[in-house]
């Protein structure tokens, strides 16, 4: 995660430069962030074409927009209004077209399509290599069958591991509505995990 | 809802460090006496270490290609009219490729990129109090000077811009080392790209093995193995591409490892292609055959073996 208390007075120099037009500092900005926001999109929409456009229109919005940045939060919390915004929209859309079929041809038959972007070790134990397969389909429908925002939320706290006030600060919630999401979200993972946790 | 109920609901935030101080203090001291919520809590950290590796990285090659079309919606939005015009930034510089291996593999580096990731600055510029140039500098430290002033100590890193061919032996230390730049698995794909031109010198090979067993982005490994192929007879090469086919977590890795290792075996009869796997390879495919579980790579591994009339397992 770019957030980081030493990079701080660095960004607050870079956004200013920005700002005056230096795109070296803009494009440094960038590089402080396109690696989490790409991981976000691509965990939430699990298709990379998405989460490459997502990525592509939050920067290209951040571009046109760094000029009326007034530092009332801080860029990483504004940068992810963006992001977690554009995510929420395509994840929406989605639910309404009933989106296209996330699986592909694979060597061995059908596969989930994010699979192939997945490391599954060569493992020496068969049996566990099976197991740990299932989990992963497991937890696959398990994240599917979340809202839109506890999936949000979820992979704002477990995966990028944001705090829940600032997730709350970034969905323009309070942290006790961040918090009442989290709790449903790991609720229902828990049920539809069922004995394999 | 009983004291246990209340407390349950309490435990994924008590893992995730959410509680308030109270809140901690409180859970805390119902665990102390209660042994089916010290099970549930356990029950809860393993549901968190369930979901721990399930979190999907994005290829190097994706990161990279986002970059490129970023930089050409930003070119588009710098036509006349706009207020960023002008001079050559560093997407330039970085991401266009194409430029890059259209000017005869003339190799374009900002030192200042990689000093970046070297020597981690606070970036301000102070001349009289002005800011210039962010990411160049930073305060190694701080004493009070003369006449009631203070004296700063500045590190400072200059971005400065090198050209060259990649024959230049400057501009290729500078490629090797952001070949292994953790921090940016986008450039080590786009540098990794570079250097496949030139695998046919031993440290550009060498830094290509290294990329193939140790990059942790499946893309990059990849590409590394891109421009080993030429090379699938060096015996380092074959090593490397043994240590893929047993241990890379990535299927699609597997499969292209063992196509370049066993390539021309069991589709002739022509037995000194055969004669080509030497008993180290028989036995890194035995040993395949005990862990694999990817049906072509198994398949592909299971034909082979059967051609050399050697078994199928190790004893």
């Amino acid at each position: 995660m770019a957030q980081k208390t030493g990079f701080q007075v660095d960004e607050t120099a870079l956004i200013r430069a920005a700002q005056e037009g230096d795109q070296d500092a803009f494009g440094q900005l960038v590089r402080a962030y396109d690696q989490s926001v790409l991981r976000l999109a691509m965990n939430l929409l699990r298709s990379p074409e998405d989460a490459q456009d997502v990525y592509q229109e939050a920067f290209l919005r951040v571009f046109r927009n760094l000029k009326n940045f007034r530092f009332d939060c801080s860029f990483h919390t504004w940068l992810y209004r963006i992001v977690t915004n554009l995510c929420l929209d395509q994840m929406r859309k989605r639910k309404v077209r009933k989106e296209e079929s996330s699986q592909i041809e694979g060597t061995d038959g059908p596969v989930e399509r994010m699979d192939t972007f997945q490391e599954s070790r060569a493992e020496s134990d068969p049996q566990r290599s099976m197991f740990a397969g299932q989990l992963r389909t497991r937890i696959q429908t398990a994240l599917s069958g979340l809202t839109a925002r506890e999936r949000m939320v979820f992979e704002l706290r477990h995966y990028q591991g944001l705090k829940l006030r600032n997730i709350g600060e970034i969905l323009g919630t309070s942290e006790e509505a961040a918090k009442n999401c989290l709790f449903r979200a790991t609720q229902k993972m828990r049920v539809a995990l069922g004995d394999f946790v | 809802m009983s004291t246990c109920e209340k407390i349950r609901t309490q435990l994924g935030l008590l893992l995730y460090g959410e509680l308030s101080f109270d809140e901690e203090e409180a859970v805390d001291a119902h665990l102390e006496g209660c042994a089916e919520c010290r099970t549930a809590l356990g029950r809860e950290r393993e549901l968190q270490a369930a979901l721990d590796g399930h979190e999907i990285e994005p290829p190097a090659s994706v990161l990279w290609e986002s970059r490129q079309n970023l930089q050409r919606l930003i070119a588009a939005e710098q036509a006349p009219g706009h207020s960023f015009i002008g001079r050559v930034s560093w997407w330039d510089q970085f991401l266009d490729a194409r430029w890059l291996k259209s000017a005869g593999a003339l190799a374009l580096l900002s030192i200042g990129f990689f000093g970046a990731r070297m020597f981690p600055g606070l970036g301000f510029g102070v001349t009289g109090m002005t800011m210039l140039d962010p990411g160049a500098q930073r305060v190694r430290s701080i004493e009070p000077g003369p006449n009631g002033g203070i004296q700063i100590v500045l590190d400072e890193t200059r971005q400065r811009v090198v050209s060259g061919g990649l024959d230049d032996q400057n501009i290729r230390v500078l490629l090797l080392s952001a070949a292994k730049d953790p921090s940016d698995p986008g450039l080590r794909y786009e540098t990794v790209g570079i250097l496949n031109d030139r695998a046919q010198a031993t440290e550009v090979r060498d830094t290509l093995i290294y990329a193939l067993a140790h990059d942790e982005n499946a893309g990059v490994r990849l590409k590394a193995m891109d421009g080993l192929r030429p090379f699938v007879l060096e015996p380092e090469v074959r090593k490397a591409l043994a240590g893929v086919l047993l241990s890379d977590g990535n299927p699609g890795m597997r499969t292209q490892a063992i196509d370049l290792l066993t390539q021309g075996v069991g589709e002739t009869t022509d037995n000194a292609t055969a004669n080509g796997l030497d008993r180290e390879m028989i036995g890194t495919l035995q040993e395949l055959m005990n862990r694999e579980n990817n049906a072509y790579v198994r398949q592909r591994g299971e034909r082979v073996l059967q051609f050399v009339n050697a078994s199928q397992e190790t004893y």
